[in-house]
């Protein structure tokens, strides 16, 4: 029961939370907003027992990638963003649609069992530590993905720095 | 077997096809024939290659290359060389291979020679396609193929409206026989699950009796087939009721009415009947539906060919009627017969094309024979090979045409139906018919006095040899042709009948040598009197002609109408339907309804297209909204399995 | 631990090699051209190890099957075009050489790691590689305005894709417990839980996220913007690669963990299919943009392609795959005429453009015509083998209503495609344009056009390849 009320808690806050980001007029405050969804979300991962996962969202969100954020905003000028209606006339639109799905969604979930199968169990975990499991997992178990994540971020640069680059003539 | 050699036989008429398009016009300009004769004389050696080896007994049927293959559906470039189809390359091969070189001459100095050639050599490639295709898809795609040629042919002096006009009426009249025809290929491919000759002749037994139900209606499926490839070769064959484009086509070029309208592609029709004769066995209906349409075609065209003027008109009506005589033997179950008078037709008529296009040359596109007479001191050669030609059409004894169209008279007689009876008595007076108005033209063009201008008469000369040495082959064609198929009772032994009997069968009924004399008796005699008649009206007592003409002044207005076929049609068309559907939508529903109809569905799409468009408005908003509304909708769908 | 086994990755190892040596290369060579030269040679070796490095590997994560080496080598030939018609295109604009080039290999490598994805991280992590080269790829002339809008668009919209797709991976992972293709193929069957409501959901986020990615009708919209804006050699190379990975996912993924929901996902798609056809069809009859144009074509022809997952057999499948084959030719070919007027004459972007080209240069004028038939689907080209066998696979799958629904916009697309045809041969040019054949674009519209003709008159082949190449 407080496993229900504990996860009910903050399933709640964070869709709530997302819908506040989205809905903000100063971004300032849609970002500080945001950081309170990513606690959220670590306090989720802690919640499913899994806290090195928890301590690398908050040190790599919270930390590096709002940090980063907050930075290119101030370097952007927002008064005039912050005049400008904030969504497009056919919002009403895209809400109804977005309550909709949501609502077939929601009829899908009930009555229908999911698999409760994990190939790793909480026990073997405690026993030789977090950071071991998942760097066992994305080493081995899931090198190739890491590899190719690898050559994503290398696209990301390549593609920064082509969209930045001053013009060579 | 055969060694593939056999394969230059279509092949080489391709090549030069393909060659005279891209080099004709700029390396070779009048030089152009050159390629398109060495092509098609290698053709005609390769048919006699192919015909000894069918004497032989060696025969052909392989897929060479297959092109889709997808389950039963087989689409599939194949050959079969049998009696037929070696009869079949000879003609064509020999024909084409004269005209090519008699258009030499008479396309002289065109400023279009070298596309002239290269559309001959397409024609041949065509056309022999068509007769060695082993399968009925590609003798499909070869029959449109020849039906292209012939339209850029007939159409090829399209400056002139008269030469347009044509080639799209043959065009647009072929659509009705060809759409029965696609038809009736496709039902073969439902019925057989094959379009292969050999797997569906030999299966053939087994649709007898079975009944294809068509909106209600019970049909027999082999006679539904026959009917439906019959139709067809109708419009081919320019048989009643499709028969109004062939003297039309005559706007084209003369060399292509000899080779294309009168020796080979409107023989295609009767040629696809002979193939299919395992089918059309099967149906007695279908039988008597050939033999009586063309019975009375043949004699149909014969008096209409009574008292026209146009020389190639004429010539073209007289095709319609023989070609009306080929159809009779096939309904008579003489397939044999058929091809036989195919195989001397195609010699006499290509001459006497020629032989018309000879004489053209001289009086510079005269057609009228009113106006001319007497050309036969100037012209001895077209004299007399014309002279012979009209002979052996007459059915003069000793000569090709007497051997086949003897043959076909007896064989609808000795049928043993009433309908041979009937289409027997139809035939017997339309040789007399074609007697008289073959000699009339004899009598009208080279006898007399020329009736034509000074200037015309200045001009007159005989056309040079390479026009009039295939007029000479042609002649010798026209005289021996005939005697590979000796009557029995004139001490033959029938040798032509034999020859193609494994593959059309023989002819059924029989009846006593007595009789069969005196048919042949009876023909002849018919055949002397149109002869005399000729002679007697247009040489001796000139004026009966126009006291006749006066006399039977209704009749005479009626043949020479065309018994208003043309007009029949045009009316049917454009005064009744036109004026029907004009009153109907603008009196009755307003003209919204055609409009809607003719510019109504593109411009609907064009308008749906501008509206369409409108959603494209390049917000991104929109974009992602419209994602969102088909994510919603597949949802619902899949959640309420609405296709239930 | 032990070593995976590492030969069926060598085909995308040696273009991680080839990309990282492009970057390196860049830096020291002066005559840009031997950029595109090395890119050429190395995808075509990479072409030739691809035959023979063939396996399953990291644990089933990665699958180098025929089915995705049929699909490998579209990508490869693909990329081949694109590096050869984009070296004058470019020196015309004066864009970054070597970054492009680095960029076109990683977003065909992204297509290769889809097409052997055993497992939906991989399948997404080779979705994102290929997406993200492409977003840049769009919007690499920074100096058109087109050309970055229509870069933000397709990022903006992509994201959304991926979002999409990545909650239907984790419905799927929800449901069955796993993350590889094949196990929950087997998990779906084995459970017989074809009625589940929330796997029928997952489907429709993949529904819909590939989709977008193939340019399905209603998940197109960026298509024609995001076409019309980029480079045109991107276009070419856009239109083709990233949808024939998007239909190698479609197949492996439907045909592998949706098989038994089959009934399900063809209602779905059929209605799909159908205003695919009908949006790509009538509207491209509008355009006057060339580009824009053949942008409304791609997605028709993604709805034709569409048939053959309908039919939802290995016939189908093998179809479809022949499709993009083909598609790749034709659709390359009518792009290299665009960028040929281009470079030489500044124009080709109008469709007026085309008017009286015959009479400058009937060659390619012959060659453009071929390439339309083959697109309209006139035998004997190529396109015509393409639909009629991803017709009569869906004949033979029972919907022979929906050929006809297809053959009927088949009629439809003649209008715009022999519009451009009319204009070469029957119209005057308003102004002259001259046009010569004579370079290496020429070459390879002469070698794509061939490649039409033979393939259409010579289909057995490339069928047999397509049905031997089925999962």
């Amino acid at each position: 029961m407080l496993n229900q009320i504990i996860f009910g808690y903050f399933a709640v806050t964070m869709i709530s939370l997302a819908l506040i980001v989205i809905t903000r007029k100063n971004i300032m405050h849609s970002i500080v907003y945001m950081l309170i969804l990513f606690f959220h979300i670590a306090g989720l991962y802690l919640f499913l027992n899994a806290e090195f996962l928890a301590a690398i969202q908050i040190i790599v969100y919270a930390g590096a990638i709002m940090v980063l954020f907050l930075f290119v905003i101030m370097l952007l000028n927002l008064r005039e963003e912050l005049r400008k209606s904030r969504f497009a006339i056919t919002w009403p639109i895209g809400a109804i649609f977005v309550v909709l799905s949501a609502v077939m969604i929601i009829i899908s979930v009930f009555g229908n069992r999911f698999a409760n199968v994990g190939n790793v169990k909480i026990s073997d975990i405690e026993k030789v530590g977090h950071t071991v499991a998942v760097g066992k997992l994305l080493f081995v178990e899931y090198l190739f993905p890491f590899e190719v994540a690898s050559l994503i971020l290398l696209v990301a640069i390549v593609g920064a720095i082509v969209l930045a680059k001053k013009e060579i003539k | 077997m055969i060694p593939k050699c056999y394969l230059f036989i279509p092949f080489l008429p391709l090549v030069s096809f393909v060659f005279n398009m891209l080099f004709g016009k700029r390396v070779l300009k009048d030089k152009a024939h050159l390629v398109p004769i060495v092509a098609v004389s290698g053709s005609l050696f390769f048919s006699f290659v192919v015909l000894i080896y069918v004497l032989f007994g060696n025969l052909v049927n392989e897929d060479l290359y297959t092109w889709v293959k997808s389950g039963d559906f087989k689409v599939s470039i194949g050959f079969l060389i049998d009696e037929l189809t070696a009869v079949m390359l000879i003609v064509v091969s020999t024909v084409s291979l004269l005209v090519h070189v008699y258009s030499i001459g008479y396309m002289h100095g065109d400023e279009r020679y070298s596309r002239f050639f290269a559309y001959l050599s397409l024609f041949t490639f065509s056309m022999l396609m068509l007769v060695m295709s082993n399968n009925f898809l590609q003798l499909y795609f070869g029959w449109e193929a020849v039906g292209l040629s012939s339209y850029f042919l007939i159409g090829f002096w399209y400056e002139k409206k008269s030469a347009s006009d044509a080639a799209k009426k043959a065009f647009i009249v072929n659509r009705f026989g060809d759409f029965g025809f696609g038809l009736g290929v496709i039902l073969l491919f439902i019925t057989f699950g094959t379009l292969h000759y050999v797997p569906i002749f030999s299966d053939v037994e087994l649709i007898k009796g079975q009944v294809f139900s068509f909106l209600g209606m019970d049909m027999d499926v082999a006679t539904l087939i026959a009917l439906l490839l019959f139709c067809g070769a109708v419009g081919k064959s320019a048989q009643l009721p499709l028969h109004t484009w062939l003297p039309d086509a005559m706007e084209g070029p003369t060399p292509v009415s000899a080779l294309i309208h009168a020796a080979t592609m409107v023989t295609a029709g009767v040629f696809l009947v002979a193939r299919a004769n395992p089918i059309f066995s099967l149906s007695p209906t279908a039988l008597t539906v050939v033999a009586l349409t063309g019975g009375i075609t043949a004699i149909f065209a014969a008096t209409i060919a009574l008292v026209q003027n146009d020389i190639k008109r004429i010539i073209a009506y007289s095709t319609i009627s023989q070609l009306g005589y080929m159809f009779v033997a096939c309904g008579v179950g003489a397939y044999a017969s058929g091809i036989f008078h195919l195989y001397t037709h195609a010699f006499f008529k290509a001459l006497l094309f020629l032989c018309a296009g000879s004489v053209m040359h001289a009086m510079s596109g005269e057609t009228n024979i009113q106006k001319m007479g007497g050309l036969k001191e100037h012209m001895p050669y077209t004299y007399w090979t014309m002279l012979i030609a009209s002979l052996s059409i007459a059915g003069v004894p000793g000569f090709a045409g007497f051997f086949s169209k003897d043959d076909i008279l007896w064989r609808a007689f000795a049928s043993g139906t009433f309908t041979g009876k009937f289409v027997w008595f139809l035939c017997t007076v339309g040789a007399m018919l074609t007697a008289f108005y073959t000699f009339r033209i004899i009598f009208l063009t080279f006898h007399g006095t020329f009736r034509g201008t000074k200037e015309e008469k200045k001009h007159l000369h005989e056309s040079p040899q390479n026009m009039t040495m295939p007029l000479v082959v042609l002649a010798g064609g026209s005289v021996l042709a005939g005697y590979v198929g000796i009557p029995v009772i004139l001490g033959g032994n029938e040798w032509f009948s034999e020859f193609l009997s494994p593959v059309v069968g023989y002819a059924e009924g029989h009846g006593g040598h007595l009789a069969e004399f005196i048919v042949m008796l009876l023909s002849v005699i018919v055949a002397g009197f149109g002869i005399y008649g000729a002679y007697y009206i247009y040489l001796k007592r000139i004026d009966i002609a126009n006291s006749a003409k006066e006399t039977f002044k209704p009749i005479y207005n009626i043949l020479y109408g065309k018994y208003y076929v043309d007009e029949l049609y045009e009316y049917m068309v454009q005064r009744t339907i036109l004026r029907f559907t004009k009153y109907v939508i603008e009196k009755v529903i307003d003209s919204w309804i055609i409009e809607g109809i003719v510019n109504g569905v593109p411009a609907a799409i064009g308008w749906l297209s501008m509206k369409v468009r409108r959603v494209q408005t390049g917000v991104v908003g929109h974009y992602s909204l419209a994602m969102a509304l088909g994510f919603f909708v597949l949802t619902i769908m899949i959640v309420f399995k609405i296709w239930n | 631990m032990q070593v995976p086994d590492l030969i069926p990755v060598v085909p995308e190892i040696l273009m991680t090699i080839l990309v990282l040596s492009l970057l390196v290369i860049d830096l020291f060579i002066k005559q840009k051209e031997y950029i595109a030269v090395y890119t050429v040679v190395g995808s075509l070796l990479v072409i030739i190890s691809v035959f023979y490095c063939t396996g399953v590997t990291f644990k089933g994560m990665f699958v180098a099957d025929s089915y995705s080496i049929f699909f490998k080598m579209i990508f490869l030939i693909n990329v081949i075009f694109a590096a050869i018609i984009s070296v004058e295109y470019l020196k015309k604009r004066a864009s970054l050489y070597g970054e492009y080039y680095v960029l076109l290999v990683f977003a065909t490598i992204g297509m290769m790691i889809m097409a052997s994805a055993g497992n939906l991280i991989v399948l997404y992590l080779g979705l994102e590689l290929m997406a993200l080269s492409t977003y840049v790829l769009a919007g690499i002339i920074r100096t058109d305005g087109l050309s970055t809008e229509a870069a933000v668009k397709y990022f903006l919209l992509g994201a959304f894709s991926s979002a999409i797709l990545l909650y239907g991976i984790s419905l799927l992972y929800g449901i069955t417990g796993s993350l590889d293709i094949r196990e929950i193929g087997l998990y779906i069957a084995k459970e017989g839980i074809i009625n589940n409501k929330l796997l029928l959901l997952g489907l429709v986020f993949f529904i819909t996220s590939f989709g977008f990615k193939i340019a399905a009708a209603p998940f197109h919209m960026w298509t024609p913007d995001v076409y019309h804006g980029a480079p045109t050699s991107i276009t070419a190379f856009m239109s083709v690669g990233p949808k024939a990975a998007a239909f190698a996912i479609f197949g492996r993924v439907f045909m592998i963990v949706f098989p038994a929901l089959s009934g399900s996902w063809v209602n779905l798609l059929i209605p799909i299919a159908i205003l695919t056809m009908a949006v790509g069809n009538i509207v491209a009859l509008a355009q006057t943009n060339i580009k824009r144009m053949l942008a409304y074509s791609s997605i028709a022809h993604a709805g034709y392609a569409l048939l053959g997952i309908i039919a939802a057999s290995n016939e189908g499948l093998s179809a479809m795959m022949n499709y993009m084959l083909i598609y790749l030719f034709m659709n390359v070919g009518a792009f290299i005429l665009v960028i040929m007027l281009n470079n030489q004459a500044k124009v080709g972007d109008s469709i007026h453009d085309y008017r009286g080209l015959s009479k400058s240069n009937p060659l390619a004028a012959f060659l453009m015509l071929i390439i339309m038939f083959s697109l309209t689907g006139i035998p004997p080209t190529a396109g015509f083998m393409g639909k009629l066998y991803l017709f009569m696979a869906v004949v033979n799958a029972g919907y022979g209503w929906l050929a006809v629904v297809a053959v009927i916009f088949s009629a439809i697309s003649a209008f715009y495609y022999l519009r451009i045809v009319m204009f070469m041969f029957m119209n005057e040019s308003i102004e002259e344009v001259k046009l010569s054949l004579v370079d290496v674009n020429g070459l390879l519209l002469i070698i794509v056009v061939f490649m039409v003709l033979f393939i259409g008159v010579n289909p057995q082949p490339f069928v047999e390849l397509a049905r031997l190449a089925i999962l």
